[in-house]
C-alpha cells in the first residue's frame, strides 16, 4: 500500500501549519499560565505522531491535540512544569481508549471523560488515569457484548 | 469543468509507456509514469498527493460520522483504497493515459473523484438491473453452486456493496465458476463483468431443450462419479461443448445430446489431434451461425472458449479418455434400484427425537437395532441417527449387519465420495486403502466393511457402481 508512503511525503510541509495551529492556542492557554514553546509543540507531536503509529491508528489532521490543550488549560492540576509532559501522556490514554473501546465512543465524548476523571476522581494523578481509563474500556466492551448478546436473543 | 478535448491538445505528443499502466492501481501507476516521462512535474504530482490526502481526511469524518478525526490503519486503508478506485473509475474513462494525466494536472482532486464516485455509482445501477434479469431468467437446474450464487450470494453484493466507503470491495463470495472469468477486476466493475457473463452463458444454455440439458448435467455426473448438484462447475462450458460435438458428428447446434454412435465418429474425427484445433474452430462457428447468435460479445465469449476446450481434447485424445470430455448420453438404469431407503417415510424432527431418547434408553443390543429397524426406513433417518453418536462401538456393526448390499452400497457412496470421484481402482481396494474419517459412525462402517468377505464387497461395489447419486435423496 502507498498510504505511507504519501503520508511520509506530507509530513514536512503539513508539520509547518500544525505547529503554528498549536502555537495559536497559547493565546488562549496563557491566561491559565499554560504555554507551550515550539520545541515543546514539535515534541509533543512526533510524541503523538509515534502512539498512532503504535496504536495502528491514522489522523490526518490535528483536531484531537488541540481539543486536548482547549479542555485540560482549565484543570487546576496542571502546571506549566509538567503541560507539555502531561499533554503527550494524555495523547497515549486517549488513543489507547480510542482502539479499546473500538471506536464506538466520539472523541469529544473521549475527551469529556478524561478530563472529568482527570479533575475529579484521579486528582491530577495520569497513572491513576490510565488504570481507570482501562476499566472503564473493560465495562465498555462487557456492556457492548451483552447488548449484542440480548440482541441475539431477541431476533 | 473544462472539456477534455481541449485538454489533450495541451499533452499530445504521448510517450507514456502503457505497458507499466497497471489495471488495479490505475492512477498511482499513471503518476509514476507521468513524472518518469516528464509529462508530470513532482509538484504536479505533490498537488494530486495533497488532494488525495484532503479526500481521505474528509472521508474518515464521513465515516464516523463527524465523531471522530481518527481511524485504525485498517479502516484508513480501505476508505483509501475506495477512494483511489472511484479516481481510478475517472481515469480508466479515457482511452488515451495522455489525456488522463492532462485531466489530473487541471482538474480539482475533488471533481475527479465526483466524476468517479458517479461513473461507479452507473455501474453499480447497471449491475443491479442485470441482476434481476438474471434472477427472472435463471436456468432451472438442481446445481447448487449456480441456485446459491443467484438466490444468496449476489443479493448479498447488491444490498452490502457501498459505493463511497467500500467501492474497491467485492463483498460477496461467488462459489459459480463462469467459464472464463476476469480476476483482475474488483468491487463492482468485477461484479458487473461477473453479471454480464453470467447473464450471457445463461442466455445461451436457454437455447436448448430443459430436458436434454438435464440429461447432460446427470450424464456429466455419472463420468465424473460425482453428485453435480453439490459440485462446483461450469454448466455452460458443458453445453457448449456438446453443442460443438453435436455440429461435428452430423447433429444440429440445438441438440446436446451424444449418441453412442455420434461419440464413435468424435473419437474418428479427433484421432489426429494436430487437426483438433480447426475442427473446433469450425465447430463453433456453425453453432454461432445455426444459432443465429448475433451479439458481438457473445459471439466473442463462445470463441473465447476454444483454446482450452481444444487443449482437453488434445490431453484426453492421447490418453484414451475422450468420454471425460465429450459426454455421451447413458443408457437409462432401471428405476427400481434405490428403493431400499424410502424417503417418503421421513419422519418429523419430534418423533425422530422420541425415538433416538428410546434407543439411547435401552440396554440390549438386540433391542435396539430391532427398534432401529421398525422405525427407521428413510436414509434421512438413518443418516440423522448415525450423526447424533446414539449408538456405541459394537452396535454399529449390529446395524450395519442387518443392511443388505444396496442400503451398505448406498451409505458407501456417502462415505466414499471424494475416494469414487472420478476413475477408481474397484470398491475393496477403495475401501483397504481409505485412512481415518471424520465420523465416528463412518469409521465403524469402514472397520464394518472390512469384515466382509471379497466377494460381498465386489457385490457391494457393483451397486455402489449402478447408484447415482441423483438417486439418493436425502429428504
Amino acid at each position: 500500500m502507498f498510504l505511507p508512503r504519501i503520508f511520509k511525503s506530507l509530513e514536512l510541509s503539513v508539520r509547518e501549519r500544525e505547529t503554528h495551529e498549536l502555537l495559536e492556542l497559547n493565546e488562549k492557554t496563557k491566561e491559565y499560565g499554560l504555554v507551550l514553546t515550539p520545541d515543546e509543540i514539535k515534541e509533543i507531536l512526533t510524541v503523538r505522531d509515534q502512539v498512532l503509529h503504535s496504536y495502528g491508528r491514522v489522523e490526518l489532521g490535528i483536531e484531537v491535540s488541540k481539543a486536548l490543550i482547549e479542555q485540560f488549560c482549565t484543570s487546576p492540576y496542571l502546571d506549566k512544569d509538567h503541560y507539555a509532559s502531561t499533554l503527550m501522556e494524555l495523547h497515549e490514554i486517549f488513543y489507547d481508549l480510542k482502539n479499546e473501546t473500538e471506536d464506538d465512543i466520539a472523541d469529544a465524548e473521549l475527551i469529556d471523560l478524561l478530563k472529568k476523571s482527570f479533575d475529579e476522581e484521579c486528582a491530577g494523578s495520569l497513572e491513576l488515569l490510565k488504570s481507570r481509563m482501562e476499566e472503564f474500556a473493560r465495562q465498555f466492551r462487557l456492556e457492548a457484548v451483552k447488548t449484542l448478546e440480548e440482541g441475539d436473543e431477541g431476533a | 469543468m473544462e472539456p477534455v478535448q481541449n485538454l489533450r491538445s495541451v499533452t499530445l505528443g504521448g510517450n507514456i509507456d502503457r505497458s507499466r499502466l497497471k489495471r488495479n492501481g490505475y492512477t498511482i501507476s499513471l503518476l509514476n509514469e507521468a513524472v518518469r516521462t516528464g509529462w508530470m512535474s513532482t509538484q504536479e504530482v505533490y498537488a494530486v498527493q495533497t488532494g488525495l490526502m484532503t479526500k481521505l481526511q474528509e472521508l474518515i469524518l464521513r465515516y464516523t460520522q463527524g465523531k471522530s478525526t481518527s481511524v485504525t490503519t485498517d479502516t484508513a486503508e480501505n476508505l483509501m483504497m475506495s477512494i483511489m478506485y472511484a479516481v481510478d473509475a475517472c481515469m480508466l474513462q479515457y482511452e488515451h493515459p495522455e489525456t488522463a494525466v492532462a485531466v489530473l494536472k487541471s482538474q480539482p482532486v475533488d471533481t475527479i473523484y465526483e466524476q468517479g464516485v458517479g461513473i461507479v455509482q452507473k455501474h453499480f445501477e447497471e449491475a443491479k438491473t442485470l441482476y434481476q434479469e438474471i434472477k427472472k431468467h435463471k436456468l432451472e437446474v438442481p446445481v447448487d453452486a449456480y441456485n446459491m450464487t443467484i438466490d444468496e450470494s449476489l443479493p448479498v453484493f447488491m444490498n452490502k456493496y457501498g459505493v463511497i466507503f467500500d467501492a474497491h470491495n467485492t463483498m460477496a463470495s461467488i462459489d459459480y465458476p463462469l467459464a472464463i472469468d476476469d480476476m483482475q477486476l474488483q468491487g463492482v466493475f468485477y461484479m458487473k463483468r461477473y453479471l454480464e457473463r453470467l447473464w450471457m452463458e445463461t442466455q445461451f444454455c436457454r437455447l436448448f431443450d430443459r430436458q436434454e440439458l438435464l440429461e447432460l448435467l446427470a450424464d456429466y455426473g455419472k463420468v465424473c462419479r460425482f453428485d453435480y448438484r453439490i459440485e462446483l462447475f461450469n454448466i455452460f462450458r458443458l453445453v457448449l461443448n456438446n453443442a460443438i460435438f453435436s455440429v461435428l458428428s452430423g447433429g444440429a447446434a440445438e441438440r446436446i445430446t451424444i449418441s453412442p454412435v455420434q461419440f464413435g465418429r468424435l473419437v474418428h474425427l479427433f484421432e489426429d489431434t494436430e487437426r483438433i484445433d480447426s475442427l473446433i474452430q469450425t465447430g463453433i462457428e456453425r453453432v454461432i451461425a445455426e444459432l443465429n447468435i448475433r451479439e458481438a460479445e457473445m459471439t466473442e465469449y463462445i470463441r473465447d472458449c476454444r483454446p482450452d476446450l481444444v487443449q482437453r481434447l488434445r490431453t484426453a485424445a492421447e490418453h484414451n479418455v475422450l468420454h471425460t470430455v465429450i459426454i455421451m448420453r447413458k443408457k437409462e438404469k432401471p428405476k427400481s434400484i434405490a428403493v431400499s431407503f424410502h424417503a417418503a417415510d421421513r419422519m418429523d424432527d419430534r418423533l425422530l427425537r422420541k425415538w433416538i431418547a428410546q434407543i439411547a434408553e435401552r440396554q440390549e443390543i438386540g433391542d435396539k437395532i430391532k427398534l432401529i429397524r421398525s422405525n427407521f426406513h428413510s436414509l434421512h433417518d438413518y443418516l440423522d441417527l448415525l450423526e447424533s453418536d446414539t449408538l456405541y462401538g459394537e452396535e454399529y456393526a449390529a446395524l450395519f449387519d442387518t443392511f443388505g448390499d444396496m442400503e451398505l452400497a448406498i451409505l458407501a457412496k456417502i462415505v466414499f465420495y471424494e475416494d469414487l470421484r472420478d476413475d477408481f481402482p474397484d470398491f475393496p481396494s477403495i475401501v483397504e486403502a481409505r485412512e481415518g474419517a471424520e465420523r465416528e459412525w463412518q469409521q465403524h462402517f469402514i472397520h464394518f466393511l472390512r469384515q466382509l468377505d471379497r466377494s460381498r464387497l465386489k457385490s457391494i461395489g457393483e451397486y455402489v457402481d449402478d447408484i447415482d447419486y441423483e438417486q439418493i435423496t436425502f429428504v
